[in-house]
């Protein structure tokens, strides 16, 4: 399944408080995902949170655009992306 | 296994199950079919309990002999059930008062299951009878399992049935069989046809859950366990129930009598031990896998003798599949020869398509034994019903074999219907020019013989090339010849046929009016010539065709009635292309998110499916994504060309052109010079102005184009030269919002922020980014920014303005209050409320309240 980079942006900022509320809409994100066989591994959050770039694996970028949309969620662009990591060529 | 589709019948049992912590008690009996999933429901509940509930659980065996008190016996095995003394006591009656004071007295509430109780000794049946008679104030739910289709009218379970039933607190439920869905999701990724595995195991779960895992064979388990019910019968009944297993539905009384000599009441046994149901005819079995399963083990020369002996029985019937499917078992060459062909033709005649490809393919094996007329005629029916299930491959087959007869038979007229078919096929497999070279050899065969049906035939598909490849002069020609003779000759459905070639050839080349008005005309003709099958074809060139002219809504209609059309007559074919075109109509009328989910029904590339379907969905679907600046643009592209690319250019021309666009987008202009420069040459000797004009665009759009050519469709031509407002315009009243903001990018600036909008409206995000980088470069300031993105709805997290309005509803403050707070209006908090509400997955205000107390606190 390959993998994707999403950027989204929040003008207002992207706000998930730290409890229970909080929790019950990540539960919600992941579950309307599975829908559309889309997982979410993991986002990275800029300081003011106006913008995050998130990882996803899914069968195609239709799949994370419906998963989007059923979410809420904003897409700027989707990438498909590969990892590239210094260890692999210094090794040890 | 799952529990799917028991989750209303869990909370039941977990109701009654609740209640019993209280001190009131239920006793539930379970009804379920073999495999229906009783013990997987009982588990469940089990596990529901928890640790807070003791669960005792036994069983009753089939035993010849059965244990007295058997399930107590398992409970008291168990050294946590509390029950071991009182296997002991010999007074039954002591016994039960003990059980039921255990049920009243405990401290954890009881889950008590008995499983099959259909199976269970005299003295657990009194047991049940006196418990279910008490349980109401007890701290249990005693739930029993059995199979109601096993229980004849004499079973000792019906008494017991029949007293506990009318008394309080004790309820029936029924684990009901899988739907489809459910079988579906069972299924998961499998390449398996839920329809068909559903119907064959009537939704039973076991069968369902044994069949997934065997290659489509009888499953050896199933086998198992279905010959272990019949084996409980006695000889009569086994016999007559083997007879109706070779019935491809149910078996007559008396044909049951006449196969195996048994009386009525040996059928009538084994319905009551649930092996076979009836239905108005006679006897079957209540599972097509179940049938399966004991034709399978009957042994082969017993088992051919009862389908030979059948057909004999059957000899006065006219239901030709009946006659057919047993000449077909009994393998005899002469037999299947005998009954499959008729039985093909009457399905065929009757649009079961799918089912008269299953008697052609059974007899294609002994054809050598026709003679050689008949079996040509035999293999002409055979590919037709290939071509209408859109199995391409093996019609292709087929009609070589057609050409080797009609050449080894020499005849002339056979000879040209030969190459015409194989035309046909070949062109379906996607080599045109190898098409086109049959095509024209069946006219030279039949020319010099003058006026013929065959010749009529031959014309109207060498006209049908011509519009393929969007010839119009020479294809309007042959398009008369062939109106001319077939009305000479008074041939009917070809003259309707060569009406909507010319309306194809004009709608798609020439005068778009003129072309609709001539393909209704071919479907009146072809309804008074007795060929309703005209008016699909007719549908399906009005639909691609208005698709590739441009009018879009038309074309959605008419796609539509044609796909309702072939849905009900089997012909996938038909479907499946136009379900790829309104892919593309879509994509090109800017309603992305449609266009994908369209182009993928379609994109899964089956080797034996006509090729121009999936060429059209990846095409729809490839530039989508090129637009949207997504992954895998390019790779869909490719396939779609790959496919295509023996084939005619009117099916590659968009796909190409996506590509060549992705190219500029990516400023490689050169790459898309060198991707259009041979199709443009190649559309540039066709008359179809969209196929000149978009390649002509985009020659042009990346600096490849010399000069303008002539006869292009009018957007693209005002693009080229320059009328950059009359070709918004148009477009804009054709509805191609993303060729329209194309067209405004070249004007003022005015115009190209319209354009902006456009593209940021759609999710246009290369050609976005590219125009904004132009404004820059040309010093043109406040460019507007990307849509706001807020103006999706909900996002997951609270947006910092809904956590402040949060923080003000849970200080109870009203809207009209919170508005004041904020100074924003009473409707814009309305409005994010109720974005609060949905994302916290509450309804009511008070809701919301009580969740801020829960996080302070």
């Amino acid at each position: 399944m390959p993998r994707y980079l999403v950027e989204r942006t929040f003008p207002d900022g992207l706000e998930i408080p730290q409890n229970d509320v909080g929790a019950a809409m990540i539960a919600r994100v992941v579950s309307n995902n599975t829908n559309e066989a889309v997982t979410w591994v993991r986002s990275f959050v800029i300081d003011d949170r106006t913008k995050t770039f998130c990882i996803y694996d899914g069968p195609t970028p239709e799949s994370i655009r419906r998963a989007a949309t059923s979410n809420g969620l904003p897409i700027d662009s989707i990438s498909e992306i590969t990892v590239l990591d210094p260890y692999f060529y210094i090794g040890g | 296994m799952p529990t799917l589709e028991r989750d209303e019948l869990l909370a039941q049992l977990g109701g009654y199950l609740e209640r019993a912590h209280t001190g009131f008690g239920t006793f539930v009996f379970l009804d379920g079919e073999a495999g229906a999933g009783k013990t997987t429901v009982a588990r469940a509940l089990a596990e529901i309990a928890g640790a807070k509930t003791l669960v005792l659980t036994g069983h009753c065996d089939p035993l010849s002999t059965p244990r007295p008190l058997g399930p107590l016996r398992d409970m008291a095995a168990d050294s946590d059930s509390g029950m071991g003394d009182l296997a002991g006591p010999d007074d039954r009656y002591e016994v039960f008062s003990e059980v039921l004071a255990r049920l009243q007295h405990s401290i954890r509430p009881i889950l008590m299951i008995i499983e099959d109780i259909h199976w269970a000794d005299a003295a657990t049946l009194d047991m049940l009878t006196y418990l279910g008679r008490r349980i109401g104030n007890t701290k249990a739910l005693v739930l029993t399992t059995y199979r109601g289709d096993e229980i004849g009218p004499d079973h000792q379970l019906r008494p017991v049935l029949g007293d506990l039933l009318t008394k309080p607190d004790v309820h029936r439920h029924t684990v009901e069989m899988l739907t489809t869905d459910a079988v579906r999701t069972l299924a998961g990724d499998r390449p398996v046809d839920a329809e068909t595995i559903h119907r064959v195991t009537g939704g039973n779960a076991f069968y369902v859950t044994e069949l997934l895992v065997t290659d489509g064979s009888v499953p050896p388990t199933v086998q198992e366990a279905v010959l272990a019910r019949v084996g409980r019968l006695d000889e009569e009944a086994r016999a007559a129930v083997e007879a109706v297993s070779i019935a491809p539905r149910s078996m007559e009384a008396d044909h049951i009598k006449s196969l195996v000599g048994t009386p009525s009441a040996a059928a009538e046994r084994a319905l009551h031990a649930g092996v076979l149901v009836g239905d108005e005819r006679g006897y079957r079995f209540r599972h097509e896998l179940a049938r399966l399963a004991v034709e399978d083990a009957i042994p082969d020369p017993r088992r051919v003798d009862y389908h030979r002996r059948m057909l004999g029985v059957l000899a006065s019937s006219d239901d030709t599949a009946r006659l057919a499917h047993h000449a077909i078992e009994t393998g005899d060459p002469e037999l299947i020869l005998e009954f499959a062909p008729r039985a093909a033709s009457d399905a065929s005649r009757r649009q079961s398509q799918h089912e008269a490809v299953r008697f052609f393919a059974a007899t294609h094996p002994h054809v050598d034994a026709m003679a050689p007329l008949e079996r040509f005629r035999f293999l002409d029916e055979y590919q037709r019903s290939l071509y209408s299930v859109d199995n391409q491959a093996t019609a292709g087959k087929i009609a070589v074999e057609m050409l080797e007869i009609a050449y080894h038979l020499a005849d002339p007229l056979l000879l040209g219907r030969a190459h015409r078919t194989h035309s046909r096929a070949v062109w379906l497999t996607g080599a045109t020019e190898a098409a086109n070279k049959e095509a024209k050899k069946a006219l030279e065969i039949l020319e010099p013989l003058g006026d013929s049906e065959e010749l009529v035939l031959s014309l109207r598909i060498c006209a049908h090339n011509e519009m393929l490849d969007r010839r119009y002069r020479t294809g309007m020609a042959y398009c008369r010849r062939a109106v001319d003779m077939a009305e000479r000759i008074g041939f009917g459905t070809e003259h309707a046929m060569a009406i909507l070639t010319m309306g194809t050839l004009e709608l798609v080349n020439n005068d778009v009016e003129e072309g609709i008005r001539l393909l209704e005309r071919s479907i009146e003709l072809g309804k008074q010539a007795g060929a309703p099958r005209v008016e699909n074809v007719a549908y399906g060139m009005l639909g691609t065709g208005g698709g590739e002219v441009r009018v879009y809504e038309r074309a959605l209609d008419w796609l539509d009635s044609g796909i309702a059309l072939d849905l009900a007559q089997d012909h996938d074919y038909g479907v499946a292309y136009a379900t790829a075109w309104k892919a593309r109509i879509k994509c090109e009328q800017g309603k992305w998110d449609e266009a994908v989910a369209l182009a993928e029904e379609v994109a899964t590339y089956d080797a034996s499916v006509a090729r121009i379907s999936p060429v059209t969905a990846l095409g729809a679907l490839g530039r989508v994504r090129v637009r949207r600046g997504d992954p895998g643009a390019e790779k869909a592209l490719r396939q779609s060309i790959d496919l295509g690319e023996t084939g005619a250019l009117q099916h590659i021309w968009a796909p190409l052109c996506a590509l060549a666009e992705m190219y500029w987008l990516q400023n490689k202009p050169e790459k898309a010079i060198e991707l259009l420069e041979e199709p443009l040459r190649r559309v540039l000797t066709t008359d179809t102005v969209w196929g000149r004009g978009e390649i002509a665009y985009w020659m042009w759009r990346v600096g490849g184009l010399p000069q303008v050519p002539d006869n292009l469709a009018a957007p693209f031509e005002m693009m080229i030269t320059g009328d950059w407002k009359g070709a918004a315009a148009e477009w804009n009243r054709i509805g191609c919002p993303y060729e329209e903001a194309l067209a405004l990018s070249e004007g003022d600036t005015e115009a190209k922020f319209g354009a902006l909008e456009i593209f940021d409206s759609l999710g246009a995000r290369p050609a976005g980014q590219r125009l904004r980088r132009l404004l820059r470069e040309a010093g043109i300031d406040s460019v507007p920014r990307g849509p706001r993105k807020t103006t999706l709805e909900n996002p997951a997290g609270l947006t910092a303005r809904q956590a402040e309005v949060y923080d003000l509803v849970g200080r109870g403050l009203s809207n009209g209050e919170i508005a004041e707070r904020l100074f924003i209006s009473q409707k814009t908090v309305e409005h994010h409320v109720s974005a609060i509400f949905s994302k916290l997955g509450v309804a009511t205000r008070s809701e919301a309240i009580a969740l801020t107390r829960e996080n302070e606190g």
